[in-house]
Parts: C-alpha cells; structure tokens; sequence
C-alpha cells in the first residue's frame, strides 16, 4: 500500500546549513493497519508524511501510494490520501459544511453523493455543531474534526495523521484516537506520527522510530519489546536515541 | 488543467474575499467615500485660496502725481481690477519712510522689503525707487518733447524710462506666488492707463497701440471636452495606480495570510494542482483589482461631474472615457494581480507581504508617472516600455487621437501580454518552490551568516550569490560613474573603460568566487574547450555582425541616442591613435573581464535554479543593465543570451571570450571603416553601405544570410554534450519521469 525506500530530504538554512531531514528511510503500511512514525521534534517526522501527501519533493529515494509515486504521480497520489496535521487548518471564513464540501467538490464527488456522504461523516463525527459555524469562531476540537472530515470526504484508503492531537485537550484527543481505531478497522492504511508513546502503545500496530532523519528501530511493538528487552516503550524510545546520540558524538 | 476546480477555487476566494469586511471597506467603501470627500475639500480650498487676501509691502509709491491713479484710500485703485471688490485681495501695508528703530538698520528700503518678505512678514512687496514719480513725470515730459520735435517726421531714439520697479516674492511660498500673479496682473493694467493717457494727451484714441484684439475660440469647450487634457492625464495613472493597489491586498490575503492561518498546506494536499490554485487565486485577485478600479473611478466620475466641473481648469471627463478604461483594465489587471500573486506568494505572512508594496510601487510608479514628463508621447518606443505604454495609449484614446492610438495598439497589447505572462509563470514557480512555501522565519545575524557563507560554501556559488553579485556590479558601476571623469578624449575613455572592466566588473566577481566557492575552476568554467567550439564561436561572432548592427539600428530607431551623446562617443573613436588601442580597450578587456563575471560566476549561480535557460537569460539581463545607455543595454542583452548559450554548451568561458573579442572589434572596426576604405574591398562593398545618418549598415540579403548562419552554428551548439548542474539533472529527470507516467 504505501511503500518508502531511501526516502532522502535536505534543506539548507542559516544555522544549520546544508542539513539532512531524512537521511534514507525505509519502511511499507498495509490496509487495516495504523503505522506509527515516532520520533522527538525534528526527527524528520513531518517531512516524511509532507513527502508522502505530495507537499514536498524528496531530494532522493521512492515512495509510493498504491503503486502511484509521489513525485511524478502526485496528483493520483492526492486522491488516495488523506491528510490531517497540527499544520491543517480550517477557513476562517467558511462554515464546517462549506468547507468539507468545498475539498468534497475538488475530489470530483457528484452533488448527491457528496450531500450523502458528507450527512454520514458529520453524523459520525458529531460535528453538527459546525455545521453553520464560522472557522474562526470554531474550538480546537472543533476545527481537528472538520479537518479529519475534510480527509474523509473522498473516502481515501490511505490517512495520514501528523501530530494530530497537539493542542487538543483530552477528552477531544481520546475522541480522535478513537476515530482513528474505528477507521482502520474499516480497511483504512494509516500513518500516524506522534512523539506521545502512549498513544502509539494504544493504536499502533507497528512503528518506526524515527531520530535525525534515520530510522532506528521498526516493526510491531511486541518485536521491539523483545528485540531490546524493554517493555515499556518510552523507556525503549528514550534508550534507542541516547545509544543513537552517543554514538553519533563518539 | 481542471477548469471545474479553478471555478471550485476562484468561487471559494471570491466568497472569502466578500466575507472580509476590511476588503470590502477596501474596494467598495473607500472609492464611495473618498472622491466626493476629496472633491469637496478641492472646491473648497479653491475657493479659499482664491479669496483670501494676501499682504503686500508698498515701497516708495510716493509723489505719483500726474501719472493715473495706483493707490487710492490705502488700497490699489479700484478700476485696475475686473471687480472693485478685488482690490481687497491685496491687503497694502506701507514702509516707512524713515527705518523703524527698533530695528536694526539695513543697508536699503529694498533690502529691508526682502528681508521681511523672506521673514513671512508680507507675502510680497511692490518697491519702486526713491525717484520713480519723478522719473515716470520726466519721462512723460521726454515723450511730449520727443514728438514735437520729431513731428516732422525726423527720426530720433525715442526716451527711456531709467527706473526699474520691482515685484519681491518667493517661489517658497505659495501665497507668495498667488500674491505675485496678482501684483504682475496689476501692474500691467496700470502700464496700460499709462499708455493710454500718454495716447488721448496726443489726441490718439486709446486703441491705437492695440489695434486688433484677438479672439480665441476654444473647439474644446464648444464640444464639451474641456477638461480632456486634465482627464487624459489623470485617469490613467488612477486606473493603474488602483487596479495595483486592488490587486495588492486580496493578494497578501490569499497567499501569505493563507500560509499564516495555514490553510495553503491544506489546499496543497487536495487534488488540486498548483497551477489551479494559482489560476483559481489570479482571477479572484483580477476581479478585485477590477472592481476597485471601476468603484473608484466611477466614483471620481461621478465627482468630476458634479464637483471638479464647477472648476475653470476642469472639465467634465470625456463620456468615451469609461469604455477605454475598461477595456484597458483587463491587461492591467491581470498583469498587476499576477506580480502581486507572485510577490504575495513569497511572504511569510500578511504583515510581511504588506511590507512589499512599497518596492512594487517604487518599481511601478516611474513607469506610470513617465508619461506625465514633457515630449513623452505615445510612439513605437516608448509603447514597448510595460505599464508606460498602456498609459501613453490610454491618453492618446481619451484625448480622442484615435488614429496614433491604433497604430500603437499592438506592440502595447503584445508587450502588455508578455509581461502577463511572464508575471504568471512566476506565480506558478513561486507555488512550487518549497523554499517560498515553507520558508521559515531566520533571524539575521551576520555574524551566522558569515559563517554560513564560509562553511556552506559550495563548488559554485548560489543564486543569492549570483544576484549579489550581479547587484554589486551594477551599484559600484553606478557610483563609479560619479567618480570617473566624463570621456572627454580617448585618454579619458580608456582610463573610464579600464578601470570599470578591472575594478567594477571582475574584481568583485573574482572576489566572490574566491570567498564564496570551493572551486573557482568550476565556478569560472576554466576548461579547456574543444577547438572546434572556439572555431565555432568565432565564427558565430562574425556571421552574426550584420544581424547584430542591424538590431543595434532598430533600438537607435526605437529610443534615439542624443546628439550630444553621439558626438562624444564619436570624438572618442576619431581621437584614438589607432585600431589597436581601440581594440585593446573596448573589445580585449570587457571580453575577458565580462565574461569572467558574467558567464562565469553568475551564470553558474544562475545554474542552481534548474534550467539553464533561465540561467543564460538572467545573467544575460545582468550583462545587460550593466552596460548602462539603454540602447547598448539592449542589445547587450540578446550578445548575453548567445554568449550565456555558447558558455553552457562549451562547458568554458574561452569560447565566449573569443566571441566576444571578435565581435567588439568588429564593432571598433566598423566604426573606423570609410567609404574609400569599404571601396576596397568589392566583397563587403556589396553587402554594406555607409552614410553619415545611419553609418554602416549591412543591406537585408545579408542580414538575412546572417540570420541563417546564426542558427546554424548555434544549432551546432545546441547539439554538443554538456554539462549539467545537480538541480538540472534532477529538473530533467523528474520531467521525464512524469511524461512517462
């Protein structure tokens, strides 16, 4: 479903010069599965799924989202994929319904199919309260569901979250985490970037630890406990990237 | 293109736009308000300024006997105005005649007047000298006699008047220049009474000396078209100006307020392409640069026929005017909405791209205001100058000149639609550049960037280094000009000549390779070429001579060079001790300096952009401006698109110096070429003519031929293998990809 090799990003800045973002990462997700990306900030994290949702071009390295590749097949790339981040945000002058239909519209969706489905995703979402409201006069959790809403509407088989429950409060997070289950029990391949291990413990089928732009560990929680002999998986996170820094600095 | 989701897009922008109300107040609430407001405030400030007394110091206007009456009951007499009310604009204060003693002593009543008018005491002073009663009574008696004795019709100088009254005024001051228009007027009706009582003294009725008054008929006012000198000139400039200004702000909104709120990283991720969200946001921005245009002059055309034609100097504006301006307005429109676009995209956010108004209306405004200059009138040259053209055709339209505006119409569409273009292909690029997208707040600090520069530093420069350095030629050149002495002989134009090659052009160039690049080998294309492609680009040099002189005459015939200019430039060749000195200054030294700056460091910065075309056409408009004279700088240009395109395709700078070497002598040569010397040779005596308007000049079959011959070699170019920078490479490489997907 969605394949990665040596996916390769650098940037240049002032501070950091010619620095590498991704240094060549590896990994696949499958339908029905949630795959966590987990990494501290500036891990590379957001640049991944940035090149995956076709935001960003990789500087070397594939990948592909159901066999389309995102760079020179980005927009059948856009259609398979939806993408919810801290960084998506609503309008500020369009109400929830507008908006979904707005992205609904641009997905090509027929009017009756896309009022029917947009009826079942505000329903599900018990987002009705945003039917009529202004972005700008939404909360958090507000504007996080019409965004995951936003995602929905072409009904993509493939979801990408990234660090989609910053800034919400707990019970809107539990909600969304709960949304995100629901989703992959309907077939859904999800990424799932977050550096809050316990919501990686809770959703995650397998992960990939993500630390400078390289990956240093992957695979199913119960592997990477047994491979490292750590149970918990904090302290797992923690031990991989002080053993990755060390090593670095000697 | 989806067209279903550039609607989707436009729709969506244009409702948001509706929403805002600061854009609304912007385009609909302003223009309403504004105009009536400003129109009042005109007609009334007219008004003020018109009947507002101004206070005028009388020196010596004493012992006037005989002479008509100036002054009577402390004001100017009252039969010197059209209005006797009039008189009381021109308050009369009176010097003393004895200095005050409180204040210090001047040297004279003049002096004193001068002081007090410059002090802002008076608006303006009449003086007239101590003896002017006396010598005006003299000059009258000097007349009676003069024609006594002269009756018989012996011819005798008639007498002058030896005094000079003087108005003192400011230019400073506005009042003082309203107080001197009224002073002048004056004192030329009472010159006239005086004329005319010398006249009825000798028994000749008052008109002889104005046998015939002439009469004006103005077809402007019989018509209605008054005030179409005024309007022509203003409108244009308020349609240019607004559809900028309308442009500007939805622009901010949509492209850095949109990456503010984050909303552009959303619409990134849906199925639209990029080249949608840039067409769907220019027309959005399009309609609102229209409307506030249209609102605000349909505003100021409301105003101007109910307010501003109350004014002598204006009239109402010509009723065809609105169909000119419309049709103007959609080229306008859309070229001020994509540069905005453009400009907008790059900001981080609202308050930054609001910072770049100022640069674009620094850029745009001379171009709008260049008409307004006296002797610029619409002609093929000067409709080739983007925005300067549009207005100058406007104006040809409004002033109803329809047959010079249509002949002109064409190269100021074309150009129009050229800069459009242009303009919105740089809005696309900027939406797909990553750098612009997610460009992310860096704090300045020089001493990290020094350090960045050092350590970042690659084997060739980047294009920021190309563009500062390209920058940095251009400002010392500028300030050089300065310091240099005008070419005034040969020796002066060498010294000139050199010393910018040397000092302005390759010093910082080599500077910057060294300090800024790991491989100056590599930044400066020191290779060496295949012979062949130096053979190549020498002859490319001389094949393209006739084209080349033939472009450099069509510019002199678009933007004609001063006579003045020309002469010095001449005096310059004659004076020089030979061909070779000439040769030595104009052709060796910019072929080696120019191209070691020009080809080499930032054609190879250039290069980082991913396309050697644009690289070769960048540097080439450095190459260009640097030169100057705008004539040169055109032509400048086209040599650097060959030049840029031999360096590229050779891999080395030596073919291109060797081109340009060649072709700068020739240059020397043709300019050093007489008739007698041309007869000499049968060959060129065929191909060339020379005369004293237009000097040598390559005849059309071998212009064409040297057209021909030119794509020729340079197809030859085109085929050789070539290096390519990293960022072509993978430029190329996704290109093909994407075709074979």
């Amino acid at each position: 479903m969605i394949q990665v090799r040596g996916l390769t990003k650098h940037y240049a800045d002032l501070r950091r010069g010619q620095f590498v973002a991704l240094g060549g990462i590896d990994f696949d997700a499958h339908p029905g599965e949630v795959f966590g990306l987990l990494g501290p900030n500036g891990a590379g994290k957001t640049t991944a799924l940035r090149i995956l949702s076709t935001v960003l071009q990789p500087t070397a390295g594939r990948a592909t989202i159901y066999g389309y590749d995102v760079l020179t097949q980005s927009s059948q790339v856009r259609h398979q994929i939806g993408f919810v981040s801290a960084n998506t945000a609503v309008y500020d002058r369009m109400t929830g319904w507008e908006m979904v239909e707005y992205f609904g519209r641009l997905y090509g969706i027929p009017k009756d199919q896309l009022d029917e489905r947009m009826e079942d995703i505000f329903a599900r979402l018990k987002m009705d309260d945003t039917r009529e409201l202004l972005g700008a006069k939404m909360s958090t959790g507000m504007k996080q569901k019409v965004s995951i809403a936003r995602a929905l509407v072409h009904d993509p088989p493939v979801l990408i979250f990234d660090e989609a429950t910053v800034g919400l409060d707990v019970l809107v997070a539990r909600a969304l985490l709960r949304t995100v289950a629901e989703l992959r029990d309907h077939g859904k391949c999800i990424v799932y970037s977050t550096h809050i291990m316990r919501e990686a413990e809770k959703l995650c089928d397998r992960v990939a630890i993500l630390h400078r732009g390289k990956v240093l560990a992957g695979g199913t929680l119960e592997e990477l406990r047994r491979r490292h002999g750590e149970e918990d998986l904090e302290e797992l996170f923690f031990r991989l990237i002080s053993e990755h820094d060390a090593s670095t600095a000697a | 293109m989806n067209w279903t989701n550039v609607k989707l897009i436009f729709a969506r922008e244009v409702r948001d736009q509706l929403r805002d109300r600061r854009t609304l107040f912007m385009i609909a609430v302003l223009p309403l308000l504004l105009y009536p407001l400003l129109g009042m405030s005109m007609f009334q400030i007219a008004q003020f300024v018109r009947e507002k007394a101004v206070r005028v110091l009388v020196v010596g206007a004493r012992d006037l006997e005989e002479l008509p009456p100036l002054i009577e009951n402390n004001r100017f007499a009252a039969d010197l105005f059209d209005q006797p009310k009039e008189a009381e604009l021109l308050e009369l204060h009176f010097a003393a005649a004895e200095p005050r003693p409180d204040r210090p002593r001047i040297a004279s009543p003049r002096a004193e007047a001068c002081r007090a008018v410059l002090a802002g005491e008076y608006e303006a002073a009449l003086y007239l000298p101590d003896d002017f009663g006396e010598t005006a009574r003299k000059f009258q008696r000097a007349i009676q006699e003069w024609r006594e004795q002269n009756g018989g019709g012996e011819q005798e100088t008639a007498p002058t008047l030896d005094t000079r009254p003087e108005i003192i005024y400011s230019t400073a001051s506005e009042e003082s220049q309203i107080a001197f228009l009224r002073l002048s007027d004056l004192w030329r009706r009472w010159n006239e009474r005086i004329g005319e009582a010398n006249l009825k003294a000798r028994n000749l009725p008052a008109n002889a000396a104005r046998p015939f008054e002439l009469a004006a008929t103005n077809l402007a006012e019989q018509t209605g078209r008054h005030g179409t000198a005024v309007w022509s000139k203003i409108l244009p400039v308020l349609l240019l100006l607004w559809a900028m200004t309308g442009a500007f702000y939805p622009a901010v909104d949509l492209c850095a307020g949109e990456k503010e709120r984050g909303t552009l990283e959303t619409l990134l991720c849906s199925p639209a392409e990029r080249s949608e969200i840039v067409l769907g946001k220019l027309l959005t921005i399009m309609l609102f640069s229209m409307a506030t245009a249209v609102l605000n002059l349909l505003s100021l055309g409301i105003t101007g026929w109910l307010v501003l034609a109350q004014l002598p100097q204006f009239g109402p504006p010509p009723p065809e005017a609105a169909l000119w301006l419309a049709i103007a307005l959609v080229p306008v429109s859309a070229l001020f909405s994509a540069l905005c676009l453009a400009l907008a995209a790059f900001a981080r956010s609202t308050k930054e791209g609001q910072y770049y108004l100022i640069p674009l209306l620094l850029v745009t405004l001379p171009l709008v205001v260049l008409p307004m200059a006296p002797g610029v009138e619409l002609n093929l040259g000067n409709s080739l100058i983007p925005i300067t053209g549009v207005v100058l055709l406007l104006r040809s339209m409004l002033e109803g000149v329809y047959w010079q505006a249509i002949q002109f119409a064409a190269p100021v569409a074309a150009v129009t639609l050229a800069c459009c273009l242009l303009s919105i292909r740089w809005a696309v690029e900027q939406f797909n550049s990553e750098s612009v997208l997610f460009r992310e707040s860096e704090r300045l600090e020089v001493g990290l960037w020094l350090r960045h520069l050092h350590r970042d530093r690659g084997p060739t420069p980047t294009v920021a280094a190309a563009v500062s350095c390209g920058v940095l030629i251009l400002l010392i050149r500028f300030f050089m000009s300065f310091a240099l002495p005008e070419a005034s002989g040969f020796g002066d134009f060498t010294v000139t000549a050199v010393v910018t090659q040397l000092a302005v052009v390759a010093t910082p160039a080599l500077l910057m390779t060294i300090m800024l690049t790991s491989s100056p080998r590599r930044t400066l294309l020191l290779h060496w070429p295949r012979a062949a492609a130096v053979l190549a680009a020498a002859a490319l040099a001389v094949v393209a001579q006739p084209a080349v002189l033939a472009l450099q005459a069509l510019v002199t015939r678009l933007y004609p060079v001063s006579e003045s200019l020309e002469e010095a430039l001449e005096g310059v060749f004659t004076e020089a001790p030979g061909l070779w000195h000439l040769i030595l200054v104009a052709a060796v030294a910019p072929a080696v300096c120019e191209e070691l700056a020009f080809r080499g460091f930032i054609l190879s910065g250039f290069r980082h952009l991913g396309h050697k075309h644009r690289a070769i056409v960048y540097s080439a408009l450095f190459f260009g401006f640097t030169h100057g004279l705008l004539q040169q700088s055109m032509v400048a240009c086209v040599l650097g698109l060959g030049l840029g395109y031999v360096a590229v395709q050779s891999g080395s700078i030596l073919p291109g110096m060797a081109f340009h070497l060649i072709h700068n002598s020739l240059v020397v040569a043709s300019v050093k070429l007489t008739p007698v010397a041309l007869e000499r040779v049968p060959l060129l005596r065929n191909m060339v003519s020379i005369s004293d308007q237009a000097g040598l000049a390559f005849r059309w079959p071998a212009v064409l031929a040297s057209l021909v011959l030119t794509a020729i070699l340079l197809a030859w170019f085109h085929r050789q293998p070539h290096w390519e920078s990293e960022e072509e490479r993978q430029f190329e490489a996704i290109r093909d990809a994407r075709s074979e997907a």
